[in-house]
C-alpha cells in the first residue's frame, strides 16, 4: 500500500497531473507515509525528468509540467515534515523568485525543481517579490544561497537593489547570490555584486554547487 | 507498411492560370507536331512510324499527331509503387501526390577544410551511403552519388555503386546508365526484390541518341521505372523564356513516353527536371538561380496537366564551392519552390560546386531543409483544439502562460519542427559548448553515424549474388576491352583489400 502511493505519487510529477500531485500528497500524509520517503519519491521523479531534460529527451513543456506538479505537492510534504521535527539532509536552504514587476515564472520554476531534483531545498517566493520581502526571505529562512530572477531589462536593475538592501540590513556574508534570466548577463550580474550566474537552469544548478564548494 | 512522404495539406502553388497551361499544351502540340523530336534508332523510328507518327527516316525525324500523344499519355500510370528491399521503404510517386525527397550527387568528394575536390575512396562511398541510409529525409538514394571511387575502372563504377548502395541500404534507390551496364544493375536489384528506378537523357534540344533510345527499350521491358530529364540550359539548348524553356523539356519528355507507352503499355515513367539558366557571363549552367525554381513551378504544373509524376532537380545542385551562406539559400528556396511545385520527388541532400562535389555532411545538412519543407506542407491544422480557444479563455492575460498547459505538452512536437544540426543556443550557452555552428555539428553527426548506424544487412545469399553479378561484369568488360590493363591492375588491388567490399 505504501509503495504504491509512492509511486502514484512520483507519476503525477512524471505524467505532469498537478491536481493528482496535491491529491496524493495528501493521501500519503493521511495514510502515515514517513513525509521523507514521499520527499525522496517526488524528487526521484523530478530527477527523471530532469536527466531526460539535460540529455535532449524532454523539453520545457515538460520540465514545466513536472515543476508544476513538484510545486502543488511539496509544501504538504514539508508541512508535515517541520510538524513531525524529522530533518531532512539537504546540500543547502535555497530562496528563489523573481524580482519586482517580473511576472515570469518558467525560468524560476525550471531552476527551482532542478535544485530540488539535486538535493537542495528550496523556498519558493513566487513572482513579483518585493526587496522587502526577498531580505525577509533571507532573514527568516537563513539559507545559504538566494537566487533571483529577471526576464526583463526592466526588471533586471531590481536585482542590485535586492543585493543593496541585503547588504543594509547586515546579511550579506550569510548568503550567496547568484542571478539568471533572459535579461541578465555574466557582466551585468558581475556589475552589481552578484556571486554566480548562469544562462541556463541546468547550469544555475551546477553553479550553486560550485558557490557551496560541492 | 510504406514511406509515406509529405502530403501538403493545402495543395501545390499553381502559377499558371487554366488558359495558360492550355496554352502551354497547344503550344507542346505545335512543336512535337510541326517540328518533332529526333530518334537516332531504326527499330524506334519504326514503331513510331507505325503508331501513327510522321517519320523522315532519312533525318530521324518523328513528327508526333495529337491523337497518338494523348493516347499513350493516358497510358502512363499516374500513380505507382515503387519497392525497396525492405518494404517499410517502399514509396508511391503520384502526380499532385505526396512530396517524397531524394539524394544528390557529385563526381567526387571534398575536403571540408581546404573545400578542394578530391577522388572518393570506397570506403568513402560505403560510407556515404550509410549517411543516406540513416538520414530520416532521403526517401530514395539516386544515382550514383559518386561518379565512382578510386581503383575502379571507369566501367564499372556505375556497377559498383550500385553493389554498394544495395548492400548499405534498403530504401528504394535509382541508378544512372551508361553503355549496357544495366546489364548488371537491373540483375542485382532483381536479386534483393526491389525496383531499380531508371533514367534516360534526352538530348536537349529535341534528340534522343541509340543509347537513350535503348534506355527506354531496356527499362520499359524490365518494367522498372524510369524518368526522362534533359537537363535544358535556358538560352542555350532551349529558350531562354521560363515558358520556351518547359516547352522543349516539355516534348522531349512527352516523345520519350510515347515510345514507352507503345513498347510497353502502362510502364512506370515520369517526368524529371534538371534545367538551368544559362550563366551568360561563364557559358556555365547556373545552378540555384531563381529562374530553375519558376521553371519547377511550370514543369510540375504541367505535368500535372498530363497527371504524370514528377522528379525536380532544381533543390539539389548549387553554384557555391563551400558549405556556405550561399549553398544554403540556394537549397533551401529550391526545396521549398519544388516542393511547393508538387513534385513528386524533390532531389536535394548532398551536392555542390555545380555537381563536381558531394559530401555525406552537406547531405545531413539538406536532410534538415527536407524536414523543414516536409513541416511546411503539413501546414495549419484548424480546429476547435487548435484554435484553442477555451484554453486561451482558461490562460487569460499576463501571469497567464502556456508553458505548463497540457494542450502544450501535446501539441509542441507535432507543430514544431526543430532542425537536427541547426544551432539555436542563447549566445553564452553557444560559447561554452564550443562556438560550433551547423556545419560543425554536422560534421560531428556525420562520425556518430558511423559509428553507431547499422543499415539493413543482406543476407550472405543475397550479398553472394551481388558479389556474383560483380564478378560477371568484370568480367564481360574485361573480355570487351573496356577495362585497360592498367585499370585491372589498380582495380585487383582494391579488390583484394582486406576489407573488402567495404574498404
Amino acid at each position: 500500500m505504501e509503495n504504491q502511493i509512492l509511486e502514484e505519487l512520483g507519476r503525477t510529477v512524471t505524467e505532469f497531473d498537478a491536481d493528482g500531485a496535491e491529491k496524493t500528497a495528501k493521501k500519503a500524509i493521511g495514510a502515515g507515509i514517513d513525509p521523507l520517503k514521499a520527499m525522496d519519491s517526488l524528487i526521484a521523479a523530478i530527477r527523471q525528468i530532469g536527466v531526460a531534460f539535460g540529455r535532449g529527451e524532454t523539453f520545457l513543456p515538460e520540465l514545466i509540467g513536472a515543476a508544476a506538479s513538484l510545486q502543488r505537492a511539496m509544501p504538504i510534504i514539508e508541512a508535515e515534515i517541520l510538524r513531525k521535527g524529522t530533518v531532512r539532509e539537504s546540500l543547502g536552504q535555497v530562496v528563489i523568485g523573481s524580482v519586482a514587476g517580473d511576472m515570469h515564472n518558467i525560468g524560476k520554476s525550471m531552476v527551482s525543481s532542478l535544485m530540488t531534483a539535486d538535493g537542495f531545498s528550496v523556498h519558493d517566493l513566487g513572482i513579483n517579490v518585493s526587496t522587502e520581502k526577498f531580505v525577509e526571505g533571507v532573514r527568516d529562512s537563513q539559507p545559504k544561497i538566494l537566487a533571483m530572477s529577471a526576464l526583463l531589462t526592466t526588471t533586471a536593475p531590481e536585482a542590485e537593489k535586492v543585493i543593496k538592501a541585503i547588504k543594509e540590513a547586515g546579511l550579506r556574508d550569510q548568503v550567496k547570490i547568484m542571478i539568471g534570466g533572459g535579461a541578465i548577463t555574466e557582466e551585468f550580474a558581475e556589475t552589481i555584486g552578484a556571486d554566480g550566474y548562469d544562462a541556463t537552469a541546468p547550469g544555475a544548478v551546477v553553479a550553486a554547487r560550485k558557490l557551496l564548494g560541492k | 507498411m510504406a514511406l509515406n512522404g509529405f502530403n501538403s495539406r493545402f495543395g501545390p502553388l499553381e502559377i499558371l492560370s487554366e488558359t495558360q497551361v492550355r496554352e502551354m499544351h497547344k503550344s507542346t502540340l505545335k512543336v512535337i507536331g510541326e517540328t518533332g523530336v529526333n530518334f537516332h534508332d531504326e527499330k524506334a523510328l519504326q514503331v513510331l512510324n507505325d503508331a501513327g507518327c510522321k517519320v523522315d527516316f532519312d533525318s530521324h525525324r518523328v513528327r508526333f499527331p495529337e491523337h497518338v500523344v494523348m493516347e499513350n499519355l493516358s497510358k502512363a500510370p499516374s500513380t505507382f509503387k515503387v519497392k525497396a528491399r525492405n518494404s517499410t521503404n517502399d514509396i508511391t510517386l503520384s502526380s499532385g501526390g505526396p512530396v517524397y525527397f531524394g539524394s544528390s550527387s557529385g563526381f567526387r568528394t571534398i575536403d571540408l577544410d581546404t573545400w578542394e575536390p578530391k577522388s572518393p575512396t570506397r570506403k568513402d562511398f560505403y560510407d556515404f551511403i550509410k549517411v543516406l541510409d540513416y538520414l530520416p529525409n532521403v526517401h530514395q538514394i539516386t544515382a550514383f552519388p559518386y561518379f565512382g571511387f578510386e581503383g575502379v575502372p571507369q566501367m564499372m563504377g556505375i556497377i559498383e555503386a550500385n553493389a554498394a548502395k544495395i548492400r548499405m541500404s534498403s530504401k528504394t534507390q535509382m541508378e544512372g546508365a551508361v553503355h549496357d551496364n544495366d546489364k548488371f544493375t537491373l540483375p542485382m536489384a532483381d536479386a534483393v526484390g526491389m525496383d531499380l528506378c531508371c533514367l534516360v537523357n534526352p538530348a536537349a534540344p529535341l534528340s534522343f541518341y541509340e543509347t537513350q533510345v535503348h534506355g527506354i527499350n531496356r527499362f520499359s521491358e524490365a518494367d522498372q521505372p524510369f524518368h526522362f530529364a534533359s537537363g535544358p540550359v535556358m538560352g542555350a539548348t532551349a529558350p531562354v523564356t521560363i515558358a520556351g524553356g518547359v516547352i522543349c523539356p516539355n516534348v522531349e519528355s512527352i516523345a520519350g513516353t510515347v515510345l514507352a507507352q507503345l513498347n510497353k503499355p502502362g510502364c512506370r515513367i515520369w517526368f524529371g527536371n534538371y534545367a538551368n539558366e544559362q550563366n551568360m557571363s561563364t557559358g556555365s549552367p547556373s545552378n540555384g538561380a531563381i529562374g530553375n525554381a519558376l521553371h519547377e513551378l511550370v514543369f510540375n504544373q504541367m505535368a500535372r496537366y498530363y497527371k504524370i509524376p514528377t522528379w525536380s532537380s532544381s533543390s539539389a545542385w548549387s553554384s557555391s564551392k563551400q558549405i556556405d551562406f550561399q549553398a544554403g539559400y540556394e537549397a533551401g528556396m529550391h526545396a521549398v519552390l519544388c516542393a511547393l511545385a508538387g513534385a513528386s520527388m524533390v532531389i536535394l541532400q548532398c551536392s555542390l560546386t555545380m555537381q563536381l562535389v558531394a559530401h555525406p555532411v552537406k547531405a545531413i545538412l539538406d536532410d534538415d531543409i527536407a524536414g523543414m519543407v516536409g513541416r511546411l506542407l503539413e501546414g495549419v491544422e484548424i480546429n476547435e483544439e487548435t484554435m484553442a480557444v477555451d484554453l486561451i479563455n482558461k490562460v487569460g492575460p499576463i501571469p497567464g502562460m502556456f508553458l505548463d498547459q497540457a494542450h502544450t505538452r501535446k501539441w509542441y512536437k507535432t507543430e514544431q519542427y526543430v532542425p537536427a544540426m541547426a544551432d539555436k543556443m542563447p549566445y553564452g550557452e553557444w560559447v561554452k559548448h564550443g562556438s560550433k555552428n551547423a556545419l560543425a555539428h554536422a560534421r560531428e553527426k556525420f562520425e556518430e553515424i558511423l559509428a553507431t548506424h547499422n543499415p539493413d544487412p543482406l543476407t550472405p545469399q543475397q550479398d553472394q549474388e551481388i558479389e556474383d553479378i560483380l564478378k560477371d561484369a568484370r568480367q564481360y568488360y574485361r573480355k570487351k576491352g573496356m577495362i585497360s590493363d592498367e585499370e585491372w591492375k589498380v582495380y585487383e588491388k582494391d579488390l583484394g583489400s582486406p576489407n573488402y567490399p567495404y574498404a
